[in-house]
């Protein structure tokens, strides 16, 4: 069974100027042991996908208007807050984009992570220290002990990082939720949190979900990968199926947009750039949500007029396009070597 | 060798996805002002918009009831004197005979006008001290700010009734000026912190690199960003000078009669209090009204102008 | 021509570290900018690009005289910059311009697109009000910003939309050098692509000259001639693109180029295992 099953997720945001369609109908199915990613850009909803299996999502002007997000069989859309609070931490952890943020610079390290222990398990408080030390030195914080009565101001944004992460494990959860871990960190200091974090989770046995917009991070990290655009999930597929044969015209594009390290004529050439701009939520295109920004749309097709729904076109890879690039490669349109 | 996402640009050719002729041509993404917003933030919290009301009226009764009133706020006439609140004179009458509604009003004029006069005054005093302080920063601002913490010493209230007395006479401006001299500072470091703070800005980087001259940069770009502050500093130091007349006046040192604020009225009405109690009530009841409405609006415009700050 | 437009020569920025509670000492100096020395020629682009307190932006900053350099000379157009009086700073300016990073405090919120972009025009009294409005409007047409919106204000825009804003307003005085102080970091990779686009366009089209700061490798790479690799205040290698790209000769560039993430999971993955192999042999008990 699935430890993560998201079924049509659907997370709105109720405003004064009209509903923000965030979330619009989005599943997926997180296996045991595995890392799955999710790529998109502002506004695409993969963080609100993220707070929405948390059960984090504002709930006065956001609600989860239809779906299920089955956790170990259970819905935990249908969860009291109390026994969310039971879940968090203890079942499925999180940790988040910005270190400098995430840790209360009131209170010392080792204070954090006790309360987070003793939140879950009954153990004493020199236990808990004692847990915590354990903690900062599997995720290689030097001299852990001496450290632990440290305040936040005394570590680097990768240590803080480090400790974020400590506190997402200790109580060793079954599913850790990363949202953007990398993206505040110096391009050094990325290699080695996301290595810390597959060492973890091997040796936990954890599932992961890492969220990013960045896709050399999605590239290292994740087996599986979920591409998301306007609320919605355009593509699916494990990943080295993704890179060698991304399917949706937006993957293409966004792979196409990257500049390259490596290559001639790069400074004398365009980057492949996508026209417009992702899509008002709160009243997206009527079908085809890229449908405005792709080369490809056209009338005949109904790329205006009729919404494409998600698709298997291979076994394991789903993409949600009337042109996906091997259809489109059939049809004559490239040239293969 | 590996196929890269490289290599398949090779075997299959990319789509080129050329920018539209002028680019990102787009239309705005939301239609809001950061003031409308601010609005509606303000009407949402119960509390503040019904003491916005309440001081609405409060304000409007006392500027242009006494225009409407049938009775004359100043003719004597002791066979009229002490009545209790009635049908003809719905706050009753003072021990001259008075109309009380219409003195209530006329004393709410001044006392309002004293009241908003002075935090123009503490606006316009703490705003250049402030401003010059957090603009310049350095060396200039540590001992600007330093003599500040100095005249935090000073007792409000005594010093109020020195000034009064240096200038001999207690008209409308003298109070004034005596309300506003030694209590400006915290509007000074209020301004002064919102300087700092807006002066990280790029925007401000970007007219400094433009070549723009400091005043420029200071009444350009920084003080109508304060603006928000300033609103929110208004309802903050009315009530302190409203209360400050209020005493004053009630010990005494008041504006000379027969126009009275509110706090001469209470003197007034003090010497009655056993017999004629509503003399006193009345105009307390006035002041108090208009200060808690004023800290409400306080409160709100606070929240509504950064609604992180707000407990949910 | 043959002098550089820019040179830059050992350039400091020293930050002093101050200790005490009623008498402040200085004990101890951070060294931002340190002892930094390049020439940038008309019409190149010259990628600055480090990590984070690398000082790469700082050096942006004291180029234009944002930031007090605390020693070094500033060449730019054969005057120096570090011995101009108030006036001839001012005038200087017209010439140097700089692009901001975020989108969202590089506007101000109280002025209209217009007035933003028209607000150099005004502060150096070119021209008529019409003439600089018919600026304004040619200006946010060669940045690809619909002339028609000149009078609603920055919060109703998205960031790359925002950016266009600030090109657009860097543009006004034709200057000959644009410092652009990491543009794009703050946008979606699908909005970088046209920003840099822009910047590319506007370069050809205008003649101007770039230093390009930024820490994405990738995005220095796409816009720049030369580059030079800042670590910790100094500039560590300087060169070529593609040579200091493809042959870096130093140490720290070669650990910061293996260190950006590719769009290339069998690489990625290789190079995980090499970081693995690297660890296990520098400590073999594990």
């Amino acid at each position: 069974m699935a430890l993560l099953d998201v079924v049509d997720l659907k997370t709105h945001f109720f405003t004064r100027d009209g509903v923000v369609r965030a979330v619009d109908g989005v599943s997926f199915t997180v296996e045991p042991g595995r890392t799955l990613g999710i790529v998109g850009e502002s506004g695409s909803g993969k963080s609100v996908t993220a707070l929405s299996i948390m059960g984090l999502i504002p709930k006065p002007p956001a609600k989860i208007v239809e779906g299920k997000v089955l956790f170990e069989g259970r819905d935990l859309t249908t969860l009291s807050e109390r026994q969310l609070e039971d879940v968090r931490g203890r079942q499925i952890s999180m940790i988040f984009q910005d270190p400098m943020t995430s840790l209360n610079p009131t209170l010392t390290i080792g204070t954090q992570i006790v309360e987070t222990v003793r939140r879950h398990f009954d153990v004493s408080k020199a236990q808990a220290r004692k847990r915590a030390v354990e903690l900062l030195e599997e995720v290689q914080i030097p001299n852990a002990a001496g450290r632990l009565d440290d305040y936040p101001h005394r570590y680097s944004g990768g240590m803080r990082q480090r400790v974020m992460i400590a506190i997402a494990l200790s109580c060793n959860p079954k599913l850790l939720i990363a949202d953007e871990p990398t993206t505040a960190l110096d391009v050094t200091v990325q290699a080695q949190v996301l290595d810390l974090l597959e060492d973890l989770r091997a040796q936990h046995e954890m599932a992961m979900i890492i969220i990013t917009h960045d896709m050399g991070v999605v590239a290292e990290a994740a087996d599986d990968i979920v591409v998301m655009y306007a609320g919605q999930i355009v593509e699916q597929a494990p990943v080295l199926e993704l890179f060698d044969h991304p399917e949706h015209p937006y993957t293409e594009a966004l792979l196409a947009a990257l500049p390259q390290l490596e290559g001639h004529g790069i400074r004398e050439g365009r980057l492949t750039a996508i026209p417009g701009r992702p899509p008002d939520l709160i009243a997206p295109p009527p079908a085809c949500r890229f449908a405005p920004r792709c080369p490809y749309a056209n009338d005949r097709d109904g790329c205006a007029t009729h919404p494409p729904e998600l698709r298997e076109l291979r076994t394991g890879h789903w993409v949600r396009s009337q042109h996906p690039a091997s259809e489109r490669t059939r049809a004559g349109a490239g040239v293969p070597a | 060798m590996s196929t890269s996402a490289r290599e398949h640009e090779v075997l299959a050719p990319r789509p080129t996805i050329e920018p539209g002729a002028s680019g990102d041509a787009g239309a705005p993404i939301q239609q809001t002002n950061l003031w409308k917003d601010a609005w509606y933030r303000y009407i949402r919290n119960r509390g503040a918009f019904v003491a916005g009301v309440v001081f609405g009226m409060l304000v409007l009764y006392c500027f242009i009831y006494p225009l409407l009133s049938p009775y004359d706020p100043d003719k004597v006439d002791f066979s009229l004197s002490n009545q209790s609140p009635s049908l003809e004179h719905l706050l009753g009458t003072d021990r001259f005979g008075r109309d009380l509604l219409t003195r209530t009003a006329l004393g709410g004029q001044i006392s309002i006008g004293i009241g908003f006069a002075a935090t123009l005054v503490i606006l316009l005093v703490g705003v250049t001290y402030g401003s010059i302080s957090g603009f310049v920063g350095g060396h200039l601002d540590n001992g600007m700010m330093r003599f500040l913490d100095a005249l935090y010493g000073l007792p409000y209230l005594p010093f109020a009734i020195i000034t009064l007395a240096i200038f001999g006479t207690v008209n409308f401006w003298t109070m004034v000026i005596a309300l506003s001299i030694a209590t400006w500072f915290t509007t000074a470091r209020i301004v002064r912190g919102q300087i700092i703070t807006l002066k990280e800005n790029d925007y401000v980087r970007a007219a400094k690199a433009l070549g723009a001259r400091w005043y420029r940069v200071l009444a350009r770009h920084l003080l109508p960003n304060t603006l928000g502050v300033l609103i929110i500093a208004i309802f903050l130091e009315l009530p302190g000078v409203i209360l400050g007349e209020a005493f004053l006046s009630f010990i005494g040192l008041g504006i000379s009669p027969p126009d009275a604020s509110w706090g001469a009225m209470a003197s007034d009405g003090r010497v009655v209090y056993r017999t004629y109690p509503y003399q006193i009530i009345i105009p307390s009841v006035a002041i108090a009204t208009l200060v808690m409405c004023a800290n409400f609006i306080a409160d709100g415009l606070r929240d509504a102008f950064d609604p992180r700050t707000r407990e949910t | 021509m043959n002098e550089p437009l820019l040179q830059v020569k050992d350039l400091n920025k020293w930050f002093p570290v101050k200790k005490g509670l009623l008498i402040e000492r200085t004990v101890d100096h951070v060294r931002a900018v340190d002892g930094v020395s390049f020439d940038v020629a008309e019409g190149e682009t010259l990628g600055l690009v480090g990590e984070s307190g690398s000082g790469k932006s700082t050096t942006g900053y004291c180029i234009l005289q944002l930031l007090e350099p605390s020693s070094g000379s500033i060449s730019f157009m054969g005057q120096e910059l570090t011995e101009l009086g108030r006036e001839g700073l001012r005038r200087a300016r017209r010439d140097m311009q700089i692009v901001f990073q975020d989108p969202y405090s590089s506007l101000d919120p109280r002025m209209t697109v217009g007035d933003t972009v028209g607000e150099p025009l005004q502060i150096h009294g070119v021209g008529t009000r019409r003439d600089r409005t018919a600026k304004v409007r040619e200006l946010l047409d060669v940045v690809g910003f619909n002339p028609g919106f000149v009078n609603r204000y920055p919060h109703e825009f998205s960031g790359g939309q925002r950016q266009r804003i600030g090109i657009a307003r860097a543009l006004a005085l034709s200057p000959k050098l644009i410092i652009c102080d990491e543009p794009v970091s703050a946008l979606d990779v699908s909005i970088q692509a046209q920003i840099l686009n822009l910047l590319k366009d506007l370069q050809g089209e205008f003649g101007l000259t770039y230093v390009f700061i930024a820490h994405d490798l990738a995005v220095v790479r796409a816009m720049s001639d030369r580059i030079a690799v800042m670590n910790r205040g100094k500039i560590v290698e300087l060169g070529p693109a593609e040579t200091v790209y493809e042959q870096p000769r130093e140490a720290y560039t070669q650990a910061l180029l293996s260190a950006v993430p590719v769009p290339d999971p069998r690489a990625m993955k290789q190079r995980r295992q090499e970081r693995r192999r690297l660890r296990h042999a520098l400590a073999p008990e594990g």
